[in-house]
């Protein structure tokens, strides 16, 4: 075992190219499994009933190409569709990119004109204020509820920003409500401004929608309601015009694309095991071959074939697993310090498969060689140079 | 002691099989001092090596105290070169990952016998003995070359075997340390009654032995 620890830079080596195979492919695991976790937890926070009409074939094979320049939607289709059986709450959207100002500075955000019953469909959460009430869209009143960015952007804190106001596209909206902080990854959802689509029609005349969103009655119904909601729908628009997406038909496509990205970042892990590999089982075989005569020195002194292969096998099984072991820790840290910009997760299988393979390498390439010298007479070991 | 009877050896060179041994018959017996002597190439080395079990004849067979050796196994094999044999090489063969004391007690880490005997004393022992207790840390590669034969003989020592091999033991070495050597091995035999076998290309120094083998094209001939 000291023979290891003595050959400090070949055995660091060695514990390097396994620590590289196990963290390439134990983060790769990592990220792309904690990504469909994140993916999947979000979903269940909106809740399985959740259906989403939207135009265009949505995110069908296209993958959401299809939602650029489609029908819009208006107040008949918002109040036929309301009429369906066991929808429960209904809320329709309009959707535009708007600068907002206050105090002298100006922030991009999404203005999304809708309904009070948004905030209970998407299960919005307020860090202070209130939401607007059914009351203020039928009284077409000026307030919105922001999201945090908005307010932290424009006011400092959320406290700060109730009750002042922002102008949008020249007018002016009072600050009833702001948001939790979001923090979606690659999404601005902290930069939306949720207005009374009624208070809007300056910049929405003819009260048209980009999306409405509906939560049916049960998870049990929900696919009757689709049913239901698109034969409504197909009375006045073409099949193309329009999709209807329950939430688990859209986290299934979802998750097939994170699932070939899964296979993606896997096949890449792979390729760094590979590699990983390759470097161990060189350095190994050189290293120990490197000993034939030291091998035959200890031969000849009356060490077993089994003394030898003993010897170099506590030897490799020490770098081995020391090395992997190192790799799954540094690969932890790693995760940990991500957390926050990145859903990653460590999974226990992807460990298993990493440090697996890599000691599986490293002992096999440690012994192999060892075996060879051993199996030589101590006189022809002893010749090798 | 140790019997050769009709032994030869061949080695295979690209695609021919040379022969290296012919028909070699000897006996050794206890408490000898045996010079085997020859030119370079005749063979010598490669008798040694099989008298002292490092190396497989390809024919004939070798009697240990009346035993046949040849078809023992390894593990039985190996307790010979553990505790009948003490080797000294040419060029020390010591390791160099561990230091000379390490060197000098690593037989007797392959030992298999359960005895009382304390190998670190008697590797101090053998370290005063032979004056070099103060390298005893060092690393071989940093002795000189008579001070790291003496660990070698000390390695060979250690488990206090009946019989040493030295093979061309003063050939690395200057005629001072050399000579200091030669007579190790002569104290070993005469105050110790160790079997000595010594192979050397030098005359006068097998002529220092009480009994020359001279070998010459791989035959055992009468000079």
């Amino acid at each position: 075992m000291g023979d290891f620890r003595r050959n400090k830079a070949r055995t660091s080596l060695t514990s390097l190219g396994i620590l590289i195979g196990v963290l390439s492919v134990v983060l790769m695991m990592g990220f792309g499994f904690g990504l469909k976790n994140y993916i999947n937890q979000q979903f269940d926070t909106l809740g399985k009933n959740l259906v989403m009409i939207l135009p265009g074939s949505g995110f069908g094979a296209t993958g959401g190409a299809g939602l650029i320049g489609g029908i819009q939607f208006d107040e008949k289709d918002v109040s036929k569709i309301s009429r369906v059986k066991n929808v429960k709450q209904i809320a329709p959207v309009f959707m535009k990119t708007i600068k907002a100002e206050a105090n002298g500075k100006t922030e991009r955000g999404n203005l999304l004109g809708t309904t009070d019953t948004t905030f209970e469909i998407i299960n919005s959460k307020l860090q202070a204020g209130n939401f607007f009430t059914n009351v203020d869209v039928q009284k077409k009143k000026k307030v919105v509820v922001v999201g945090a960015q908005i307010a932290e952007k424009l006011f400092g804190t959320a406290n700060n920003a109730i009750y002042k106001t922002v102008r949008i596209q020249n007018q002016r909206f009072m600050i009833i409500g702001v948001l939790e902080k979001i923090g979606s990854i690659g999404a601005d959802d902290d930069l939306n401004i949720l207005a009374p689509y009624t208070s809007l029609l300056s910049l929405n005349p003819n009260k048209t929608f980009f999306a409405i969103y509906l939560k049916s009655s049960s998870d049990e119904t929900v696919s009757q309601v689709k049913m239901d909601v698109k034969t409504v729908l197909l009375k006045r628009y073409k099949a193309d015009d329009f999709s209807v997406t329950e939430q688990a038909e859209l986290l299934e496509t979802i998750n097939s694309i994170i699932g070939i990205l899964n296979i993606a970042l896997i096949a890449i892990g792979s390729i760094s095991l590979i590699v990983g590999g390759i470097g161990i089982m060189n350095i190994m075989y050189a290293t120990v071959t490197e000993r034939t005569k030291e091998v035959g020195i200890r031969r000849a002194i009356g060490a077993t074939k089994k003394d030898i292969l003993y010897q170099f096998l506590t030897g490799a099984v020490m770098v081995s697993v020391l090395g992997g072991l190192v790799a799954v820790v540094i690969a932890a840290i790693i995760v940990y310090l991500i957390q926050p910009f990145f859903p990653a997760s460590i999974n226990a299988f992807s460990i298993i498969v990493a440090f697996g393979i890599s000691s599986a390498v490293g002992i096999f390439f440690g012994v192999f060689p060892a075996k060879k010298a051993a199996d030589l007479s101590p006189v022809e070991a002893m010749r090798y140079e | 002691m140790i019997e050769l009877r009709k032994i030869c050896k061949d080695y295979l060179v690209g695609n021919d099989n040379i022969r290296i041994l012919h028909d070699i018959s000897l006996v050794i017996k206890e408490k000898e001092y045996v010079g085997l002597m020859g030119a370079s190439g005749s063979g010598k080395s490669t008798l040694m090596h099989i008298m002292g079990f490092l190396d497989n004849p390809t024919c004939g067979t070798i009697l240990l105290d009346g035993k046949d050796v040849s078809k023992l196994s390894d593990g039985k094999l190996s307790k010979i070169r553990n505790e009948c044999v003490g080797f000294v090489f040419q060029q020390f063969n010591l390791i160099n990952n561990l230091t000379v004391f390490e060197n000098i007690v690593l037989p007797s880490i392959y030992s298999r016998e359960k005895t009382a005997i304390d190998y670190k004393e008697k590797a101090k022992e053998l370290l005063t003995r032979f004056g070099i207790y103060n390298k005893k840390d060092y690393r071989p590669n940093k002795l000189s070359g008579g001070q790291q034969q003496r660990v070698a003989i000390a390695r060979a020592l250690i488990m206090s075997p009946k019989i040493i091999f030295a093979d061309e033991p003063t050939g690395n070495l200057d005629s001072k340390n050399g000579e200091e050597i030669i007579e190790l091995l002569e104290e070993l035999n005469r105050d110790f009654g160790v079997t000595v076998v010594m192979v050397t290309h030098e005359e006068d120094i097998a002529r220092r032995a009480k009994r020359q083998l001279f070998i010459k094209d791989g035959f055992l001939v009468k000079k």
